[in-house]
């Protein structure tokens, strides 16, 4: 257990600020740190050649006045979160933007940043909001644009060779998260849902090639472990973006077990495999839309039921907590018919609303306890 | 005893502030105070006209579904009831207006009476036919396909409109059953009339992308509760170019099929090429009235401009009514910009408004034109730069129809780079020769309320004078109407050092 608390320090260390240490080492050896921000953005195509994906994360963000004063305090604290680093130089080695207008906010975010401080490169994603053959065509060809455009700014190898390598990596990385979350479906899990979501966050930040052997290393580390069973209930945590890993551990603390994570920056299904059959940006283009389970997509409200139905059955879940961050309209109100689902299938549902830092913490020991509570357990 | 007296007196008072309160709505009041005996006779005929397009409707109910069926469809859809205070409404748009500006502002509350019953006739009367459109999805490809239409979130912008109290309830359903508070109020309106069953339900749902992320988010709502088969046309973000209008037009094409599949309906051509026509017709005739709004002062404002459009452009532009009731304002207009005649007696300041328009006072216009002869001449869910339809071939006709779609009512400024919001704005400041921008801040509008910080930095370096005015777009309750006077009143004393016409 020493050793895991040591190997759990080295992944919280990492999610300690904006830019890690990780990250300053990647860049001072010439690679090219690619921030994002959204979950339809393929990182396997910015882990080409010298380029390396960050996950946009605002570390102990304490206030977005300056953000408040563009975006408004009617837009979700995420975007303002990041607009209010950006603004601060908290990104200053990330080089390039790539962004998705996934919704208002992030749209918005763009815009603003485009107006306050313009990157040297940045790039937006016209995902469609439906998969059918047009708009996986249309979706390829927005990949190819910015693969163009990624080529021709930064010099990078784009080329089928550079993109399948850079796939095979991504699918490594997969394999070994998606190891350890399996591990979850155990009786006794040997690692929390905090931990878990530690590593998780902490590697979408990271130089995915640098953290692996961390990554591996805990993964031996536990393989073989039994975690103390001491819990009250299994719990299953969906909504949408979700960084710090202390909401987790709050509920924790409360006996609740979180075993799985269907949100925007959890495993379930966004670290899954890019399957390759040929053209690798097709391949990308498909993922896309795979490894999203997002109120945004209009035509998969079903889907996203099924997931989450699968996901408590494969876990053993006993219920589950969906999280909004406030004035986040997709998940407001797709969590409105989701509850109701949920509830019918006879699934206990908690719905919190949430701000992006951690807050409140009195209220959601509260709300968790209540909910464990009402479940009997 | 203190105690009762005290009732009294309370009582007394209140009595007084509501027999002030129903003298000043009524019509009584109107005509008392009317410009003109030829205002009073032309405010009657509206008046009468409205009364007997409604008491059409009502027979026709009571002949096709007989006294039962009528009676129950009163009871499953109360608001039907607010329509009777309609001409309420006209009234507080007219008040104080004369001549043509008045028979303008009269003229277009009747064509969209017209044009309303008209959608209640479809909502009750053909329900094996009836295709629920997600209001920017417009329905003349429904209509061309021998079907029937209503727009889903039609009657939760039009409530409001006459009885400012009619959506809070509604509101407060879709709250209550777990919609997140801080939506856009129409969609949550909307979800609160459909839970409450007070809409009509259909045989398929055509629903989009558009205006924003709540509004299209409802539809699995609307999907799991009506239990109808439903296609979801998709705009792409960057939507002003022809590849996004060709990955557009082919999900049109998608939609025609789909519904063909699943409706008695079938396409027809010609008879959209006609409606295409119409619609070309119907821009040629708005164009003119923009160009003619560029004199100052303007011949015609307000209404007759942003409601003409709001609804004909969005409901009814396939009906030759909407043609002949621009036809009417294009005349209207001309003839005051002949005889030099303003729209609004003492023009003094032009402003536009941004955004979408205040639902539940919308007579803040007409409130602005008597206290400061602040005259409102377009707005961003009308103003719009499409070409006409090319009606050539059937795939001319479905790309036209698609660049209309993309660059609806909202989404020409709420999707793509900011410049698509911005640059309109600043088009529009040059192009009607105004004295201001005002901004309707909705709160629940978080597309718009992100833009605030650009916007009035930009405003500040080009010099333009702006208003944002916060409000909610369907809830009364949020920001009232004393306090939207306040914020307009506080505008018009510290930027503009206007004075006021009553002082």
């Amino acid at each position: 257990m020493a050793m895991l608390d040591t190997t759990m320090k080295i992944f919280a260390g990492l999610l300690e600020s904006p830019q890690n240490s990780l990250v300053e080492q990647a860049a001072a050896n010439g690679r090219i740190p690619i921030g994002y921000s959204c979950s339809f953005v393929p990182e396997a195509l910015l882990m080409a050649d010298r380029l390396f994906p960050v996950r946009l994360h605002a570390a102990g963000v304490a206030g977005t006045e300056m953000a408040d004063n563009y975006l408004s305090s009617f837009i979700c604290s995420y975007t303002r979160s990041l607009l209010e680093f950006a603004v601060d130089d908290r990104f200053n080695l990330i080089r390039g933007w790539v962004f998705v207008p996934s919704c208002a906010h992030m749209q918005r975010l763009f815009d603003n940043l485009e107006y306050l401080k313009k990157p040297a490169f940045s790039h937006v994603i016209d995902v469609p909001r439906k998969v059918n053959d047009a708009t996986l065509a249309w979706q390829e060809e927005e990949l190819r644009i910015l693969a163009g455009r990624l080529s021709s700014h930064f010099g990078v190898d784009m080329g089928n060779a550079s993109l399948m390598k850079a796939i095979g990596e991504w699918n490594h990385f997969s394999s070994v998260i998606t190891a350890i979350g399996n591990l979850r479906k155990r009786p006794n899990p040997p690692i929390t849902g905090a931990d878990f979501h530690r590593v998780v966050m902490a590697s979408l930040a990271s130089p995915k090639d640098l953290i692996l052997p961390a990554i591996e290393s805990l993964y031996k580390e536990i393989e073989h472990q039994e975690g103390t069973g001491n819990y009250r209930a299994r719990l299953m945590v969906v909504g949408g973006h979700l960084h710090d890993p202390e909401f987790i551990r709050v509920i924790e603390s409360q006996g609740g077990l979180v075993v799985a994570d269907r949100f925007c920056t959890g495993s379930i299904p966004g670290i899954r495999p890019v399957e390759v059959d040929g053209d690798p940006i097709r391949a990308l283009a498909v993922h896309t839309f795979e490894k999203t389970r997002c109120p945004r997509m209009m035509e998969e409200f079903d889907l996203r039921l099924k997931t989450i139905f699968d996901t408590v059955r494969e876990y053993h879940a006993d219920g589950v907590v969906i999280e909004i961050i406030k004035f986040c309209d997709l998940w407001g109100v797709d969590a409105m018919p989701l509850v109701s689902a949920l509830r019918k299938e006879g699934i206990p549902v908690l719905k919190l609303e949430r701000e992006y830092r951690m807050g409140g913490e009195g209220q959601l020991r509260t709300r968790v306890q209540a909910f464990i509570e009402s479940m009997g357990k | 005893m203190k105690k009762m007296t005290a009732n009294v007196k309370s009582l007394a008072a209140s009595l007084q502030e509501t027999a002030k309160g129903v003298w000043r709505n009524s019509l009584a009041e109107y005509l008392v105070n009317a410009r003109s005996l030829s205002d009073v006779v032309v405010y009657m005929k509206y008046w009468a006209l409205n009364y007997i397009v409604i008491a059409k409707f009502l027979i026709d109910c009571l002949t096709t579904r007989g006294p039962v069926g009528a009676v129950r469809i009163l009871i499953q859809h109360p608001w039907l009831l607010t329509l009777l205070k309609v001409n309420a409404l006209t009234r507080r748009f007219a008040r104080g207006r004369k001549g043509r500006y008045h028979e303008a502002t009269c003229m277009t509350m009747h064509t969209i009476v017209v044009g309303t019953v008209d959608t209640l006739r479809q909502m009750f009367f053909f329900p094996d036919r009836l295709v629920i459109n997600e209001d920017l999805v417009p329905s003349d490809i429904v209509h061309a396909m021998g079907l029937k239409c209503y727009h889903l979130e039609a009657m939760g912008i039009i409530m409001p409109l006459i009885d400012p109290d009619v959506s809070p309830k509604y509101i407060d359903e879709a709250e209550n059953e777990g919609m997140n508070p801080d939506a856009c109020s129409l969609p949550k309106t909307t979800v609160g009339m459909v839970l409450k069953g007070h809409m009509p339900k259909g045989i398929a749902m055509v629903s989009s992308n558009l205006p924003c992320d709540a509004g299209a988010a409802s539809y699995s709502f609307f999907q799991r509760v009506f239990d109808i088969p439903t296609y979801r046309l998709d705009v792409p973000h960057h939507f002003n170019n022809e590849r996004a209008v060709a990955l557009f037009a082919e999900d049109v094409k998608g939609m025609i099929a789909w519904l063909e599949k699943h409706t008695p309906g079938r396409m027809d051509w010609d008879r959209f090429r006609e409606m295409c026509k119409n619609r070309n017709r119907l821009r040629e005739l708005e164009l003119e009235l923009w160009d003619m709004l560029r004199a100052k002062p303007a011949p015609l404002a307000s209404e007759a401009v942003w409601l003409s459009h709001l609804w004909h452009y969005n409901v009814t532009p396939e009906y030759e009514v909407s043609v002949k009731h621009f036809e009417r304002l294009v005349k209207l207009a001309r003839k005051n910009l002949e005889e030099n005649l303003p729209a609004t007696e003492n023009e003094r300041y032009r402003a536009v408004v941004w955004n979408p328009p205040f639902l539940h006072f919308p007579d803040i216009f007409n409130w602005a034109e008597r206290t400061y002869g602040l005259t409102l001449l377009n707005d961003s869910m009308s103003y719009h730069h499409h070409g006409p339809i090319d009606i050539s071939t059937p795939d001319a006709m479905l790309r036209g129809w698609s660049r209309i779609v993309m660059q609806g009512p909202m989404v020409r400024h709420t999707r793509g780079p900011a410049e698509n919001y911005l640059d309109d704005i600043f088009r529009m400041y040059e192009q009607f020769n105004l004295d201001m921008v005002w901004i309707a801040n909705h709160v629940g509008c978080k597309g718009g309320q992100a833009m605030n910080g650009i916007l009035r930095e930009k405003c500040r370096e080009k010099g333009i004078p702006l208003l944002i005015l916060d409000y909610d777009l369907n809830d009364p309750r949020i920001v009232s109407h004393d306090n939207m006077m306040r914020q307009v009143e506080h505008f018009m004393d510290n930027v503009m050092k206007a004075k006021r016409l009553d002082q």
